[in-house]
C-alpha cells in the first residue's frame, strides 16, 4: 500500500501541484455481504468434457485433496451456467460439467470526510436480478449505485434500500421485451413517488437525524446506478454523481453531470419557467446546485428525477467501472481515477508463472485490488481538499 | 390585498412594520400566504423565535445564544446541506403578541444575505383563516442583480410559509380531533 501511495503521489505531481501528506485515515465501510471465494470460470472457453476437465485440473499440479475440496465447494453452491459466447449451439446435456457463475469483484468506500454529516449512501447488490432465457440458462445482473443526499440523509437511505428492488420488479415485468432506457426511467419515477408518498404519510418523526420531522420537500439525493450484465453496462444517472468506464487505458464517461448551467439543462429549466441564478455557483432559483435529483419536491418542475440512461456493450478491453459522488469527482479527474485503479489492479497480479494460473488467488487479489483502489481514490480526494462526503465503488470488469 | 375591503384594512401601527428603509444596492419584497387555521394557532408557531425548525424547512437546528425569547434575543440557525449558506446569527427585533407581529434581522453568519431584515405579520381573515405577510429588505450581493436576490429570497420564504401553512393546518386538525 505504501508503494501504491508513493506511486500515486508521483503520478499526480506530474499533472497537479504537490500534495501535502495527510495522516487522516480513510475508513472502509463494513459490508454485510462479504465477497465469496469461488472458482472463476473462463467464459470464453467452450464446455469441456469430463475427461478433459480432469486433465486441466491435473495440469494445475495441485494435490488431489485440494482438487476434491474445489469440487465439493462447487457442488455445494447454487450453480448456474455462464453463457458460452463462442458456441452457437450450447450443449443441453444434463451430465455436462457445470460452470461456476462469474461473481463481480468490487471495492466500496464511503466516508464523511470534512462535512459535518454523512449523507451519502452506497448500494451494492450482486446477482440482484436474474433474467431467465430458458429453463436452464440464467444470467446474473449486478447492481451498483451511489446516492449523494442533501438536506438530510433519508432520501439517499430510502434509495439505497429500495431502488434495486424496484429495478428488479421492472426487469421481471418487462421479460423478453426489456428496454433499458424506459425501464430505468420508470424505476426512477417510482422511487421519486415513494419518497414523496413517504413524506406525506409520515406525521410522526421517523428520521434519526437532528431534524424533528421529515422535511422531504427540501431533502433530496443524486442517484447514479450501474447494472452490469454479462453483455452490457447500463448506467442511469440523475444529479451530479458520476460513472466512468476504463476501457483500453481511456476514461469513458458513462454519465453526464446534471449541473444547472449545462446548456440543455439551463434551457429545460427556463422553458419550465424557472431560473438559474449564480449564488455560490449556478443554482436552480439560487438554491440547489444540481438540476436533477430524487426528491426536492419544492423545486419541481425545475428539478426533475428523470435519469439519463446509457447502455454500453461490454468489451474485452474493459478494465473497470468507477462510480463516485461529487466529493470524488470535484477533485479527481476521470483519467486520473482510471490510472489509479488500473495501477491497483495491475499491482495485484499473482506472482505464479503464467503457464499455471491460479484462478482462486487471482480472484482474491482482484477483490483486494478493488478495495485498495476505492480506498486510494478516497484518500486522493481528501488530500486534494475535497470538502464533501466521498463515496466510491470500483468494479473489476476484466474477463478472467 | 384590497384596501377597500374592511376585513383587510391594516391599522397604521401594524402597517408601519412593513415600511422598510431601502438603501441603494438593496432590494425589498414580500411574500403572502393564506392558511386555513385560526390566527392564534398560526401565531403560536410563528412567535417561537427559539424553534424556527418547526416549520422552516431549511433550518437544521437552532440554538439561542443570548436572551430568553424577548426582543434582543440572539439565535444561531444552522442550515441544512445543499444550500448556499451554513449558519446564520439572527436577532429578534420585534415581538408584538397583541398585533401578531414578529421581526428579526441577520447580524452574522456564513451566507450572502447582508443587512437582511424581515417582518412577519398575521392578519385574521376569519375565525378559521389567517393571512401571513412576510416582507424583507436585504443588500444585493456583489455579482448579482436585484432580481436574482429577490427570486432567491422569495423562493426560501415561499417555501417556509407553505410549510407553515401545512404545519398549522395539521395542528388545527389534531386539536379538533381531541
Amino acid at each position: 500500500m505504501a508503494g501504491i501511495c508513493c506511486g500515486v503521489v508521483g503520478e499526480a505531481a506530474e499533472t497537479s501541484s504537490p500534495i501535502e501528506p495527510t495522516s487522516r485515515p480513510s475508513a472502509r465501510r463494513s459490508l454485510d455481504l462479504l465477497p465469496l471465494k469461488y472458482i472463476a470460470a473462463d467464459v470464453s472457453v467452450p464446455p469441456l468434457e469430463n475427461s478433459r476437465k480432469r486433465q486441466r485440473l491435473d495440469r494445475r499440479a495441485s494435490p488431489a485433496r485440494e482438487c476434491d475440496n474445489a469440487v465439493h465447494s462447487s457442488k455445494s453452491k447454487v450453480v448456474e451456467v455462464v453463457p458460452n459466447y463462442s458456441s452457437k449451439s450450447p450443449t443441453l446435456d444434463s451430465t455436462s460439467p457445470t460452470v461456476v457463475e462469474e461473481y463481480p469483484r468490487y471495492g466500496v468506500t464511503s466516508v464523511c470526510g470534512r462535512r459535518r454529516d454523512m449523507e451519502d449512501a452506497v448500494s451494492v447488490r450482486p446477482s440482484f436480478c436474474q433474467e431467465t432465457l430458458s429453463h436452464d440458462k440464467k444470467l446474473g445482473f449486478h447492481f451498483f449505485a451511489v446516492f449523494d443526499g442533501h438536506g438530510c440523509s433519508h432520501v439517499a437511505t430510502m434509495c439505497k434500500e429500495r431502488l434495486h428492488e424496484i429495478v428488479k420488479e421492472e426487469v421481471h415485468q418487462a421479460k423478453e421485451n426489456l428496454e433499458w432506457e424506459s425501464t430505468m426511467k420508470k424505476c426512477f419515477a417510482r422511487m421519486d413517488e415513494e419518497v414523496l408518498r413517504w413524506s406525506q404519510n409520515n406525521e410522526t418523526p421517523s428520521c434519526r437525524c437532528e431534524l424533528q420531522t421529515p422535511h422531504c420537500d427540501a431533502v433530496g439525493s443524486t442517484a447514479v446506478v450501474a447494472v452490469v450484465t454479462p453483455e452490457k453496462i447500463i448506467v442511469a444517472n440523475c444529479g451530479d454523481s458520476r460513472a466512468v468506464l476504463c476501457r483500453n487505458n481511456v476514461a469513458v464517461p458513462l454519465s453526464d453531470d446534471h449541473k444547472p448551467d449545462r446548456p440543455d439543462e439551463l434551457l429545460r429549466i427556463q422553458v419550465a419557467g424557472g431560473r438559474v441564478i449564480y449564488w455560490d455557483g449556478p443554482r436552480v432559483l439560487g438554491v440547489l446546485a444540481m438540476s436533477r435529483a430524487i426528491g426536492d419536491n419544492y423545486l419541481k418542475p425545475y428539478v426533475i428525477s428523470e435519469p439519463e440512461v446509457t447502455v454500453t456493450e461490454r468489451s474485452e478491453e474493459d478494465e473497470c467501472l468507477i462510480l463516485g459522488s461529487d466529493g470524488l469527482w470535484d477533485t479527481v479527474q476521470n483519467d486520473i481515477a482510471c490510472k489509479v485503479v488500473r495501477m491497483c489492479l495491475n499491482a495485484q497480479k499473482p506472482p505464479s508463472p503464467p503457464s499455471s494460473p491460479r484462478r482462486e488467488m487471482a480472484v482474491d487479489c482482484s477483490d483486494k485490488a478493488c478495495s485498495n483502489a476505492s480506498i486510494l481514490l478516497t484518500k486522493l480526494a481528501l488530500v486534494r481538499q475535497s470538502s464533501d462526503n466521498v463515496s466510491v465503488v470500483v468494479v473489476d470488469l476484466r474477463r478472467t | 390585498m384590497s384596501p377597500n375591503n374592511p376585513s383587510t384594512i391594516v391599522s397604521d401601527a401594524v402597517a408601519r412594520h412593513h415600511t422598510h428603509v431601502v438603501s441603494p444596492h438593496q432590494c425589498c419584497s414580500a411574500v403572502v400566504q393564506e392558511i386555513a387555521a385560526p390566527v392564534s394557532t398560526v401565531w403560536s408557531v410563528v412567535r417561537r423565535f427559539d424553534n424556527p425548525q418547526a416549520y422552516k424547512h431549511f433550518v437544521k437546528s437552532c440554538h439561542v445564544i443570548l436572551g430568553d425569547g424577548d426582543v434582543g434575543t440572539l439565535r444561531e440557525v444552522r442550515v441544512i446541506s445543499g444550500l448556499p449558506a451554513a449558519v446564520s446569527t439572527e436577532r429578534l427585533d420585534v415581538l408584538d403578541d397583541e398585533r401578531h407581529v414578529i421581526g428579526f434581522s441577520m447580524v452574522g453568519g456564513d451566507h450572502r444575505l447582508s443587512n437582511y431584515r424581515s417582518v412577519t405579520i398575521l392578519h385574521p381573515r376569519s375565525a378559521t383563516d389567517t393571512v401571513v405577510v412576510e416582507s424583507y429588505v436585504v443588500d444585493v450581493p456583489a455579482g448579482n442583480t436585484t432580481e436574482d436576490t429577490r427570486v432567491f429570497v422569495d423562493t426560501i420564504l415561499r417555501c417556509n410559509l407553505q410549510s407553515l401553512a401545512k404545519f398549522a393546518e395539521n395542528l388545527t386538525n389534531k386539536l379538533h380531533q381531541r
